[in-house]
This record gives C-alpha cells, sequence and structure tokens, in this order.
C-alpha cells in the first residue's frame, strides 16, 4: 500500500479528530472556536474524505464529504494533503472562497495549536495542563491510527489476521479517557469511551504513565512489570494490537 | 491463608531495568504473568518440586522451569555426575568420551534414532533439523502448522514482530492442526518444493486448548509427507520424555526423520539434541553447524544420567499419573463452586482454562490468586508436572486452590 495514502487516512481519521477533544481541553483553541459557525471538508481526489464542523463552541469530526460544507478543500493527492499537514502545502479551495482568510489565519491558529499539542518533545518546561492535554490527544491519535493502518498497512494486516474477532479496551487510569477497538473479520472499529464485554483491557496507571509510553519513553514490557500498564484476558491480542501501535510513529507527520 | 508480597523480586527487577533490556526477557517475561503483582520474578533456591523466591515465599512449582526440571530441582544423581564430570574436563579443546556414550545411550533408547547431534536450546536443533532437511531434499521451503512454537529464530516468529523481515517467511507455509486435508494441499501447491513438515507430537499453543492429535491424523500426516518426499521433522522439544521415553511420537504411533530433543534431556542442564535416520546420516554429516559450549561434557554426563534415571522410574508414566491425579481433584474443586475447569493436552503437561470467561480473566485471577498463596500456576501456558512432585504436594495444592477459588469469587 502506497505510504502517503496511509498517512492520508491517519491525518484525516487520527490527527484530525483530535479537533475534537483540544477546543474542549484547551482554553486558548477553546476561545478562538467559542464563535465559529462553519465547516470544513477535507476530500483527496480518488481518496479519503473528512469533515469538521464547528458550532456553538464545539467541534465535530466526521468521515466522508459533508454536503453542507462551508469551506471545501480539494486535494489532488494523498501526498498533496499530507503535505498541507506538515504545514508545507496549500489545498484548493472549492467552496467558501470568501473564508480563505479565515482558513489561512484562524484554522491555522487552531491547527498550530494541535502540532504544539501532538509534539511534546519540542515543548519546552510543559506544565501539568500541557502534558494532560498533549496525553489525551497522542492517545486518541496513537489509537485511531491502529484503525487505519488494520486497513491499509499490510504488515498490520498480516498482525491482525492473528487476532480473533473481539473488542480490546484501552483506558487511562483512574477516569480515562478510553478508547475501544473492535476487531471483526480483520477490520478494526475505533470509538472513544468504554465497551461492556472486552475480551482483553490494557490500563495506563495515570496521565505521567501513558505520556512517557506513548512518547516512546517506557518500554512497555518495563512498564508492564513495574505495574505501570496492567493488561488482562487475551494477552496475544494485546500483544498484535502493540505490534501495530509500535508502527503508527512511522507514518506520523 | 497467608498470600505472599514480593518486596525484593520488585527490588530487584529495578536493578536489572537498568542493564538488562526490559528487566526480564523471553518467556521469562513477567508480561504474561496477569496480575502481575502476584507472581514472583526472581528464584533465591529451588529444591525438588518447589522453588522459593528471593522473598523467602515457597512455591510448589507446575511451571518446572518451563518444563526442563522433570526429576526435581538438584537431582542428586543428575548433579553428582555434572560435578564428576566437572572435575575431569567440561569444555576443552577435543570433544569428550561421555558425548559417544550419551549418543549410545539415545540411540538405544529411542526406536527411530540411528544417530545423535548435540547442541544446547531448542532452536539449535529445530534450525539444524529444517537445515539438514534442505540438505537432504535440495528444496527450500517448510510447512509448519499455525500457532506452533519451534523457538525465536525470525523464520518461526509471526509477521509484524520486531525485527522480522517478510523474506524471513517467504519460504514457511502454516497449515491448521489436525488436516492431513489441508497439509496435503500445501504440498500440492507447492509440489517438488517442499523440504520438511515440522509439528510438535500434538499441539501445544499459549492462551487456547491444547489439542491431542485426532485418530488417524499422524498416519495420514506420514503418509502425505513420504509420499512427497519430503523429511518428516518432530519438534519434542517441550513434550520430549513427558509422554514416552522411546519419543513422543511412540507414543501417538508413528515414525519420524528428525526428532528435536531438549528441556528434559538434562533435568535443566543445558543440551539439546537431534536424533535421526540412518537415511539422514550423511546429510546430516555434511551440514555445518556448531557453537561454543555445545561440546561441553558436564552436561552430557548429566544427560546421561537423568535420561538413565527417566527410563529408570518411568518417569513419564509417573508424570502422567501425577498430572492425572492434580487436575482431577481442580476440576472437582472448580465444579464444587459452580465452575468448569477444562484440561486439555497430556496430563503430564496439561493445559488449563475455566471456561466459564472466554476472556481468561478469571481464569487469570485464579491462577494469580493460586500463585500469590504458594502453588506457581500460569494461566496462559500448560504446566508441567514433575516426578518430584508428591501426593503432598498435590493435596497442598488443592488446598491452595480451594482457597483461591474463595478469594476469587469473594
Amino acid at each position: 500500500m502506497d505510504t502517503n495514502l496511509i498517512k492520508a487516512h491517519i491525518n484525516l481519521f487520527a490527527v484530525l479528530q483530535n479537533l475534537e477533544d483540544l477546543v474542549k481541553l484547551d482554553d486558548q483553541s477553546a476561545q478562538m472556536a467559542r464563535t465559529w459557525d462553519l465547516s470544513i471538508q477535507f476530500s483527496v481526489m480518488g481518496g479519503p474524505s473528512a469533515h469538521v464542523i464547528f458550532k456553538d463552541g464545539a467541534c465535530t469530526h466526521g468521515i466522508g464529504k459533508y454536503a453542507a460544507a462551508s469551506i471545501k478543500l480539494l486535494f489532488t493527492s494523498p501526498a498533496h494533503l499530507n503535505a498541507m499537514f506538515d504545514g508545507k502545502g496549500t489545498p484548493i479551495p472549492l467552496k467558501g472562497f470568501s473564508k480563505l482568510g479565515f482558513l489561512s489565519r484562524d484554522f491555522a491558529k487552531l491547527t498550530g495549536r494541535l502540532s504544539y499539542f501532538l509534539r511534546p518533545e519540542e515543548a519546552k518546561n510543559p506544565s501539568d495542563d500541557y502534558s494532560r492535554i498533549s496525553t489525551v490527544l497522542l492517545f486518541h491519535t496513537a489509537f485511531f491510527a491502529v484503525g487505519e493502518l488494520v486497513q491499509l498497512d499490510t504488515v498490520s494486516r498480516k498482525v491482525v489476521a492473528c487476532i480473533p474477532d473481539g473488542t480490546l479496551q484501552v483506558e487511562i487510569l483512574p477516569d480515562g479517557p478510553a478508547v475501544f477497538l473492535d476487531f471483526h473479520d480483520g477490520k478494526a472499529r475505533v470509538a472513544k469511551g468504554y465497551t461492556d464485554k472486552p475480551i482483553a483491557v490494557m490500563s495506563f496507571r495515570d496521565f505521567g504513565v501513558a505520556n512517557v509510553l506513548l512518547t516512546g519513553q517506557l518500554d512497555g514490557f518495563l512498564g508492564l512489570a513495574e505495574g505501570k500498564v496492567m493488561i488482562r484476558g487475551l494477552i496475544p491480542f494485546i500483544s498484535n494490537v502493540n505490534l501495530i501501535l509500535d508502527r503508527v510513529k512511522a507514518f506520523l507527520s | 491463608m497467608k498470600t505472599y508480597e514480593y518486596d525484593q523480586s520488585a527490588a530487584w527487577f529495578q536493578r536489572a531495568a537498568k542493564v538488562i533490556p526490559c528487566g526480564v526477557y523471553g518467556h521469562f517475561s513477567p508480561a504474561p504473568c496477569v496480575p502481575i503483582t502476584h507472581y514472583p520474578f526472581y528464584t533465591a533456591r529451588a529444591e525438588g518440586s518447589k522453588f522459593w523466591d528471593v522473598d523467602g515465599n515457597e512455591f510448589i512449582d507446575y511451571m518446572c522451569a518451563y518444563g526442563p526440571m522433570i526429576l526435581g530441582y538438584r537431582n542428586p544423581i543428575v548433579d553428582e555426575a555434572f560435578q564428576a564430570q566437572l572435575k575431569v574436563a567440561d569444555t576443552s579443546s577435543t570433544a569428550s568420551p561421555v558425548m559417544v556414550e550419551l549418543a549410545e545411550f539415545m540411540v538405544d533408547l529411542i526406536p527411530v534414532a540411528d544417530w545423535a547431534f548435540f547442541a544446547k536450546n531448542g532452536a539449535d536443533i529445530t534450525n539444524y533439523a529444517v537445515t539438514v532437511a534442505r540438505a537432504a531434499t535440495g528444496r527450500r521451503k517448510v510447512i509448519a502448522v499455525a500457532d506452533e512454537y519451534h523457538g525465536s529464530s525470525p523464520w518461526m516468529q509471526e509477521a509484524g514482530h520486531h525485527g522480522v523481515m517478510d523474506a524471513d517467511h517467504v519460504d514457511v507455509i502454516r497449515v491448521p492442526w489436525n488436516d492431513a486435508t489441508a497439509l496435503e494441499q500445501a504440498f500440492a501447491r507447492h509440489e517438488g518444493q517442499v523440504a520438511a513438515f515440522i509439528a510438535t507430537p500434538y499441539h501445544t499453543p499459549v492462551f487456547t486448548d491444547n489439542a491431542l492429535p485426532a485418530e488417524g491424523y499422524w498416519a495420514q500426516a506420514e503418509a502425505v509427507v513420504r509420499k512427497n518426499g519430503a523429511v518428516l521433522i518432530v519438534d519434542d522439544v517441550r513434550c520430549g520424555f513427558r509422554i514416552d521415553m522411546g519419543g513422543s511420537n511412540e507414543y501417538f504411533g508413528f515414525k519420524p526423520d528428525l526428532i528435536c530433543f531438549c528441556k528434559t534431556i538434562a533435568n535443566g542442564y543445558p543440551i539439546s539434541a537431534l536424533v535421526g535416520t540412518d537415511a539422514l546420516r550423511t546429510d546430516c554429516a555434511k551440514v555445518f553447524h556448531t557453537g561454543s559450549f555445545w561440546f561441553a561434557a558436564g552436561c552430557m554426563a548429566a544427560a546421561l544420567a537423568c535420561m538413565k534415571e527417566m527410563k529408570r522410574i518411568d518417569a513419564p508414566k509417573l508424570t502422567m499419573e501425577k498430572g492425572q491425579k492434580l487436575v482431577d481433584g481442580l476440576v472437582d474443586i472448580a465444579k464444587g463452586h459452580g465452575y468448569n475447569l477444562k484440561v486439555t493436552g497430556a496430563p503430564s503437561m496439561p493445559y488449563l482454562r475455566t471456561t466459564d470467561d472466554e476472556s481468561l480473566m478469571f481464569h487469570q485471577k485464579l491462577c494469580g490468586e493460586s500463585t500469590r498463596r504458594g502453588a506457581f500456576f500460569s494461566s496462559h501456558h500448560n504446566w508441567f508436572l514433575s516426578c518430584a512432585h508428591t501426593d503432598h504436594d498435590i493435596q497442598r495444592t488443592w488446598d491452595i486452590f480451594e482457597d483461591a477459588f474463595k478469594a476469587v469469587l469473594r
């Protein structure tokens, strides 16, 4: 599978969805989006599409095109979309020409804020608030990206072939966030929140543990042995998902 | 019943984490021990059927070092043979006569064996067996059973594991266990390309029920392999001498070309062996395969003493009987609490699972609570019985299991 296509899927479905949490958790972002009442569609020619809707201070991320979008952006290829996410490319506006200023000024500030939280290695003297928000966003990015790799990455598809049908719950203790990955017929549906009957559970003791794991500062095996990460249920299920999780970094900008 | 604490294990692990990647690696990794707080990481001493961890906690050991311990830890017969050999020569500049004696003993003991070759670990031998098969047939592909383990070499690891390349799997074909038709179809798809079929005598995956061969499976599988001019390799590393002193294939009624032995053959001293038929003797001689310590005579003396003792006391029969007694009692205890404890595999190395919870979470709690009361149970891997387990050990284990069940249900 084309690496750029995988990256495009991850950008649209794992990275972009973080705007939902960003405007909830980060005061600056919330302030920026407080009065926005518009929607943006991102579509790649012959490729994936997604959209975000801003209304009443909240953001909703959706998969696919959004007919009523106030701004429609076209990308000629997955590489074109990825370039924009890397801050190096400009989309082709199909609708919302009057809002180009909004895109280049206001929306760019919001996505800049997102990048700030998704690149904790560049943060100087991060505050507790920063670390907490960064961890939530990294957590969601990582597991939503797993869902994309399961569909598109050749190696991940081989790994997922070894996973039985069932649901893996992943959570940061004590109160979340949490995601669950529902595997069925070699496909994965990823959603935020809790599921009733997981066949395996992976719990991070707290935000600090989740942060060092997600930023590659703690080895998972060490985390387990030290009681910082707890697992139960069908452990091979968790091992295999972790193999896919380890591949995510290669596809993130 | 008192439950154990593991402060010293944790302290040693903290030290280890600084100087050893992931602290404890491989199959001794604490990762599959769930919940991890209920398991020890480090052993201070071991004797007979028991070991004591660095916190001084005593365990009746049903993992037996993941198989090697068959006669009991620090068995005096094996240990004395080892020590006696050390006093005269261990690793030196030529081979030792005890190597010849060991090979002679194995050739006499194992009906299939016309020769024996020695190494250190199971993977040394499974890799060698496959190389010999390739040399003998001039073919490159190997058929193996899905989810079977033949060591940690990249060609035997699943796709996606770190450091494993797609190229490592190009010549490995996986077929389902107990499916001779699938085996025949795999041979047909790769006609004239398959060097060997490698399999364990029965199916011993982790986290999953173990499965004995179906009626007629091995006869059919052997016929398919013969028809296609390939080599039949039995990986008896895990089962060897816990089922039959002549090799597990004797118990299941078939004749492989090569048999890989390791774990039990020296009661814990590091040595493995490949035995084979005359037809492969020359090919075996031509394949270069060696290691720095493969000629260490102490382990060979230990292996010779261990195999003689296993034969004298009929270790497979003994461990089968002890295992059957143990699991019958455990099943009854579970039933008394309204739960179904399913036992699969040979009684000398049973795999147990509480079927009431497919996620294994209940069973993990049960094994964890048993372990921290003194019965070292794995929830993901088959257990191992030894000749050193006593009736008293088994009774004590039942008491622990009963208490663990109450704790989990409380």
